[in-house]
């Protein structure tokens, strides 16, 4: 499926009624080694935008925040174990939640991958 | 409209304060907040801070500096285990920091210091009254050439600010030490006369000044540290939310070495530090610059020149404590903000947690 990306380097895909959501590699690019990934949402239901959890490099903390509404259903556990895959694999196994889309619209809002590209140009 | 009037006369004031100011072109407006001898407490400053990141209902950027001396404890005050960051040192230790791996618990314990995990990222650090603090919460729409990420605020910050800052403590320390010596000459060449001394004798001026002013190190980026040379003289850590960041600084002035030995050696440290120790790595400043005169009027300088560097590069509109506190008052009040959704907490070196 294709991705779509926000402003704040998120990506998404979606498959059926499910997102996947990740950062970027341009982010995780900027941010450096990942050693924390902090998901405490799972259950709720949060709107495009809203932080969702947070993302710990060697200096800084990051909100991460969510590309459209939906239910978080499922935090990537390996990255408990495993943050630096997010840097090694970030649109694979470095993703970090499923949610179950709210407004499926709001997909249309989002950057496809050449506005993204020209967005860190 | 009687706002902006009040608005542009304490920036107009601000800059006539400043001997270095310039008119440039149209800059930022940040608000410039001196903790000096506000009292406030190291964890009462770091409640603030985050509350003004995340819930500036004015979405301002700032500047924050000072120190935490003396500690009143004026909005936490009881808060029986805040009430210790009045003693020699506190820990602090960044958001995801394990103190297993980061710090001599035992050692910490027995000596009960007390332990904070603050809001943001990074390291952990050791700190005291004589610590040099600084902040800069940026707004993304006030700072568009520094992307909201650690390389980029880290870059702007040392360029901008920190590098003027330690180039003009260079001058100032030559400048005294030069002064120092042409008051030696003086005295040598005026004998007898109102001079009680005994002319015959070398006539000493006592100044303290660095051991080579041409071998003060350069101030640098290293990786992600602040240095001189090849030692770091501060730790500095991040926090990045919608549409903003902060990034803060603790530099270290002066330290008791033995309050290093509360941290072990990080697993995870920069290529340029090695297999050093944490004296032989770090630096205290107060080492670098010297003092011709009294300890606390250097540290002032440093404000000082910090000030004149923001004020290059921003529009710097003073604000007051009580002010700022607003922000934390619409939260609750300072318990109430530290207590709940505030990130700043009291780490239980039993529990961890």
């Amino acid at each position: 499926a294709e991705l779509k990306y926000t402003k704040d380097h998120e990506w998404v895909r979606v498959e059926g009624d499910t997102a996947i959501i990740g950062i970027t590699e341009f982010a995780q690019s900027e941010l450096g080694d990942i050693v924390f990934v902090e998901i405490e949402t799972e259950g709720e239901t949060l709107d495009a935008e809203e932080v969702f959890g947070s993302i710990e490099a060697v200096k800084t903390v990051s909100d991460l925040f969510m590309p459209i509404s939906g239910e978080v259903t499922e935090f990537n556990e390996n990255l408990e174990a495993n943050p630096e895959v997010v840097n090694s694999d970030p649109y694979g196994d470095g993703w970090m939640v499923k949610i179950a889309v709210s407004d499926a619209s709001q997909l249309d809002g989002l950057l496809s991958a050449e506005a993204y590209a020209d967005l860190i140009k | 409209m009687l706002f902006q009037l009040l608005r542009n006369s304490r920036v107009a004031a601000s800059r006539k304060s400043c001997l270095f100011s310039t008119q440039t072109n149209p800059k930022p407006t940040v608000s410039y907040l001196n903790l000096q001898g506000s009292g406030m407490s190291a964890i009462e400053r770091l409640c603030l801070e985050e509350a003004l990141l995340r819930h500036d209902p004015l979405k301002r950027s700032w500047a924050i500096v000072g120190t935490h001396d003396p500690v009143y404890n004026s909005y936490l005050p009881n808060i029986e285990e805040a009430k210790r960051s009045n003693e020699t040192c506190l820990i602090i230790m960044g958001i995801g920091g394990k103190p297993e791996l980061l710090l001599d618990v035992e050692k910490a314990k027995a000596d009960n210091v007390l332990t904070i995990k603050r809001f943001s990222g990074g390291g952990t650090v050791v700190v005291d009254h004589s610590s040099l603090w600084t902040t800069f919460i940026g707004r993304n729409d006030d700072f568009p050439h520094v992307d909201p990420y650690p390389k980029s605020i880290m870059s702007w910050s040392a360029n901008e600010i920190f590098h003027k800052v330690f180039q003009r403590m260079k001058a100032d320390a030559i400048h005294n030490s030069v002064s120092a010596e042409r008051k030696t000459m003086i005295m040598e060449t005026k004998p007898g006369g109102e001079m009680t001394q005994d002319v015959s004798k070398t006539m000493t001026y006592s100044i303290d000044t660095p051991n080579s002013l041409n071998e003060i190190p350069d101030f640098a980026l290293r990786e992600n540290d602040y240095v001189l040379g090849e030692r770091k003289v501060g730790g500095n850590s991040q926090s990045i939310v919608k549409d903003a960041w902060l990034h803060h600084t603790s530099f270290l002035w002066d330290y008791e070495e033995e309050n290093m030995s509360y941290l072990t050696l990080p697993s995870k440290k920069p290529d340029y530090r090695g297999e050093r120790d944490h004296d032989e790595f770090l630096l205290k400043l107060k080492n670098v610059y010297g003092s011709i005169g009294d300890d606390s009027s250097t540290r002032r300088a440093f404000f000082y020149h910090l000030k004149c560097a923001a004020h290059e590069s921003f529009e710097l509109e003073e604000v007051y404590l009580k002010d700022a506190m607003k922000v934390v008052e619409d939260l609750g009040g300072m318990k109430t903000w530290f207590e709940g959704k505030c990130r700043t907490k009291i780490l239980d070196l039993e529990t961890h947690k």
